[in-house]
């Protein structure tokens, strides 16, 4: 079942088209990953999903339904949720206050919201640290501090930006399977990543942009086999990827 | 049509030295990214050492001003040094709260030592006035005008040619970028407050001639001065300049044509108006105004 | 409820004090207290997003101006005075709205004492209105019916109620769901926005609980004095730059740091002002101002801070998922 569609998607900034007539769809239960060099424009399309920014052209649909002019925290209510690439959490909360920002959203008893966030705490290995200030964590349990409250939005959809970077390879071990029990849990997951090794073998599906455009799209396999995407990359990452 | 632009007359020479005012704020804004609400303190101390000077000391007031511009000058790094320097990593909200201390803090000593009366100084030329045509143009205007004018080309100079503008500019530009490079931020700041410090002080002693100090006076400076700079964008010199005319002119043509007693009025009707309908002001913002809540 | 005992045994002194002790002076500070207790509370909402309000003067003028005018000209007794009072300062505060919403810190702090020094002119100038600097006087003719009264008991009883009643706002508001919205927008606008807040909403209900407050403490504090005149009622001193201070001095963002700010506050201003002779005119501001820097620069959090932590341990319960009193 198509659960996002985005048609002919185009940001301009001034004179630099950052996301240049983008078209894909994303099926409910997939895992894909939006993969590019830096400044593709990845963000950006993630951006534009969430609502943060406004499309210059291109429509934006959610499960049939367009949701291309509603506002951030409306997309958020439908069912978008998202992390970011540098973390945001809110300081002066605690963990627990941070993932109840959302529940209290969707929740007006404050007891159901508190058992809610409790409960997605537990989920995501956080529950000692709900009464500590996300200052104090580690760089990684921040990172699990993101996406537990993204997730604490009951989300249809989830926008992963870089949630693995910065992580070390123990670290990112263990995100993966967090991932992957997300996804059994009903979230789609749409994540940018440039760890190839983590994305190709969490993905049902890559998509590759470059310089705003999609250069490519299929499995880990196809893409990493394409020509285009590897000049893209200039090697490297790709050849990692394959081994 | 005569008095009309007599009313003109006296709004651009009253703008001129608003500009001069305004400028200084948005020098240190642009370079330090301080939105300082003991800005116009700074005019109001400048006036009263004027007044002291002319007083005590019989000082002509545009004299005074080899005195008050080194005396403004490092009161202005002392500000940045003392008050803003060691909270400059805090919250937005911090430094509201401290530059608000430092307002009233300075506003209430002003009214201990000074009490509220309203002062003035009466010179020889006080009541001069040139006469064009049939227009009549006060000596003090003319000359505070043509000071401000002389004293906001040097500083377009000296960002333009000298090694310190230069390196002004670039931290207005990007702070991280001009550190890469090898600018020493906090030397800069430190200078930056002070000459933006010295040009408001100047800009105090031109006033003092026509008009009045009291200690209250800062805030409305201050208030001014915001007004000026949002109008002709954050940041933005040329801006400054040109809003600091029109605020003039603004003052002007209400005090005439409305109410002496709305012409402030007006001008923060204006003042909300731009906030909310142009935010980046008639001429466009420079950077950094993001921190500040212009979006 | 344990953790309540304390604080109801403090309301019930409260509540019995003037039965034993009723000088006139002593009562006219509690009130005053009471008031800015009430008065800080109600600018702290506000606060609570990050939105720093130097121009609260604005709504307290609007409606003491709205409850006086409606009592001098129209005979409207304040207690239904209060009323239209209400919805003028709501009707004020809609115009700053637009302000709160676009502009963040500094800039919006300069937008709100802009909009009260607007007021206080048109205040002055409108004299059809308002009899501008002259000021207009509440008749006194006593009786709980009229809000006056001979004795300061009954005052005293009315602000209690209004400082006690601003608290609970207050503590109700921080432990909802928009005292939580109101936190993680003070915090990060953008990412509330991206969890599903509707961030225009919230703080439009903080503006409209903090304005309400304000204006309703207009109604009741010129009902005290029996005069209001522009440069009073929309004054910067009294109603914009004190509960500001008190608020910061007492701990920002918090339930009871108004509290204790204003406890702190009050009683050194009116010992500053009488006590002080010649150099008071401007003493005790001058003071405020120093505390003020001294406390951002060494304890930002204010005063009740460094007791949080020991509140907290007082009060709470054992198991660290058990929420303890986290919103003092």
């Amino acid at each position: 079942m198509r659960l996002l569609q985005v048609d002919s998607l185009t940001r301009n900034f001034g004179g630099l088209t950052a996301v240049d007539d983008v078209s894909f769809e994303i099926r409910q239960g997939e895992i894909v990953g939006l993969i590019g060099p830096n400044g593709a424009g990845k963000t950006t399309v993630f951006n534009l999903i969430s609502g943060l920014l406004d499309p210059s052209h291109g429509r934006i649909y959610l499960e049939g339904k367009e949701i291309t002019p509603l506002k951030p925290y409306q997309k958020s209510l439908l069912g978008i949720g998202r992390t970011f690439q540098i973390v945001r959490p809110f300081d002066g909360m605690t963990v627990l206050e941070n993932v109840m920002v959302p529940t209290l959203a969707r929740h007006r008893d404050p007891r159901k919201a508190r058992e809610l966030a409790i409960g997605v705490l537990k989920d995501a290995g956080l529950e000692v640290d709900a009464d500590a200030n996300p200052q104090n964590l580690t760089y990684a349990r921040r990172k699990r501090l993101e996406v537990a409250r993204a997730l604490a939005t009951n989300p249809k959809l989830l926008l992963l930006d870089e949630v693995l970077a910065g992580l070390n390879s123990m670290e990112v071990s263990e995100a993966l399977p967090l991932i992957r029990r997300i996804r059994e849990r009903g979230v789609t997951i749409f994540m940018i990543e440039h760890i190839m090794a983590a994305l190709m073998s969490v993905s049902d599906r890559v998509l590759v942009l470059e310089q705003g455009g999609l250069i490519a799209e299929g499995t880990p396999s196809e893409v990493t086999a394409n020509p285009r995407v590897v000049k893209a990359y200039l090697g490297e990452e790709i050849f990692d990827a394959k081994s | 049509m005569e008095l009309f632009i007599q009313v003109v007359v006296s709004g651009l020479l009253l703008g001129g030295v608003y500009a001069l005012l305004s400028v200084g704020l948005t020098l240190i804004f642009g370079v330090v990214r301080i939105i300082n609400f003991a800005h116009g303190e700074l005019m109001m101390m400048a006036m009263y050492l004027t007044y002291w000077l002319f007083h005590v000391h019989h000082i002509d007031p545009y004299l005074s001003i080899l005195i008050v511009a080194p005396a403004l000058f490092l009161v202005g790094m002392g500000v940045q040094r003392f008050i803003i320097q060691p909270i400059f990593d805090s919250s937005a909200l911090m430094k509201i709260f401290v530059t608000v201390g430092l307002f009233i803090a300075l506003q209430n000593l002003a009214l201990m030592l000074f009490k509220a009366d309203f002062r003035t100084i009466q010179t020889s030329y006080s009541m001069a006035t040139l006469d064009v045509a049939a227009i009549s143009i006060s000596v003090p205007r003319l000359v505070a005008f043509g000071f401000a004018l002389g004293l906001l080309s040097g500083l377009y100079l000296l960002l333009k040619l000298t090694l310190v503008g230069k390196a002004m500019r670039a931290v207005a530009e990007n702070r991280v970028v001009a550190q890469l490079m090898g600018i020493r931020v906090q030397r800069l700041y430190l200078i930056t407050f002070g000459m933006g410090s010295a040009l408001t002080g100047i800009a105090g002693a031109l006033l003092l001639p026509f008009t009045y100090v009291f200690p209250t006076v800062g805030g409305i400076y201050t208030l001014l001065a915001f007004v000026v700079v949002v109008l002709g964008g954050l940041g933005n010199m040329a801006g400054a300049f040109l809003g600091g005319l029109f605020i003039g002119l603004v003052e002007s043509f209400s005090g005439f044509y409305v109410s002496p007693a709305l012409k402030e009025a007006v001008y923060f009707v204006i003042f909300i108006l731009i906030l909310l309908v142009r935010p980046q002001g008639l001429f466009g913002v420079g950077k950094g105004t993001e921190e500040v809540g212009l979006k | 409820m344990r953790g309540r005992i304390p604080l109801l045994v403090v309301l019930a002194g409260l509540a019995v004090l003037p039965v034993f002790y009723s000088a006139p002076y002593f009562l006219h500070m509690v009130i005053l207290i009471f008031f800015y207790i009430a008065l800080t509370e109600a600018w702290n909402i506000l606060a609570l997003c990050g939105k720093v309000s130097l121009g609260h003067a604005a709504f307290f003028g609007l409606g003491a101006y709205t409850s006086a005018i409606l009592c001098i000209k129209k005979g409207v007794v304040p207690w239904i005075g209060l009323f239209p009072a209400l919805l003028v300062t709501f009707i004020g505060a809609l115009a700053l709205a637009i302000p709160l919403l676009r502009l963040r810190g500094p800039m919006f702090t300069l937008a709100s004492i802009a909009y009260a020094e607007v007021l206080r002119r048109v205040a002055m100038v409108w004299r059809d209105l308002t009899a501008g600097a002259e000021g207009l006087t509440i008749p006194f003719t006593p009786g709980w019916e009229n809000l006056t009264f001979t004795t300061k008991v009954p005052y005293y009883y009315i602000f209690l109620i209004l400082a006690g009643g601003s608290v609970y706002i207050v503590h109700r508001l921080y432990h909802s769901a928009t005292g939580h919205h109101l936190r993680a927008i003070a915090s990060d606008e953008e990412a509330a926005q991206a969890l599903g807040i509707n961030t225009n909403k919230v703080q439009l209900v903080a503006l409209f609980w903090s304005a309400g407050i304000t204006g309703l403490l207009g109604v009741f504090y010129t009902q005290y004095v029996y005069m209001i005149e522009p440069e009073w009622a929309f004054s910067s001193t009294l109603f914009c730059l004190q509960p500001a201070l008190n608020g910061i001095i007492g701990g920002l963002g918090t339930i009871w740091g108004p509290v204790v700010g204003s406890i702190l506050m009050t009683p050194l201003g009116e010992y500053l002002r009488s006590y002080l002779g010649a150099l008071q005119q401007g003493l005790n501001f001058f003071i405020y101002g120093l505390v003020l820097i001294g406390v951002v620069m060494v304890l930002p959090g204010g005063i009740i801070s460094p007791l949080l932590p020991l509140l907290r341990r007082l009060i709470s319960s054992k198991a660290s998922t058990h929420a303890p009193k986290e919103g003092l």
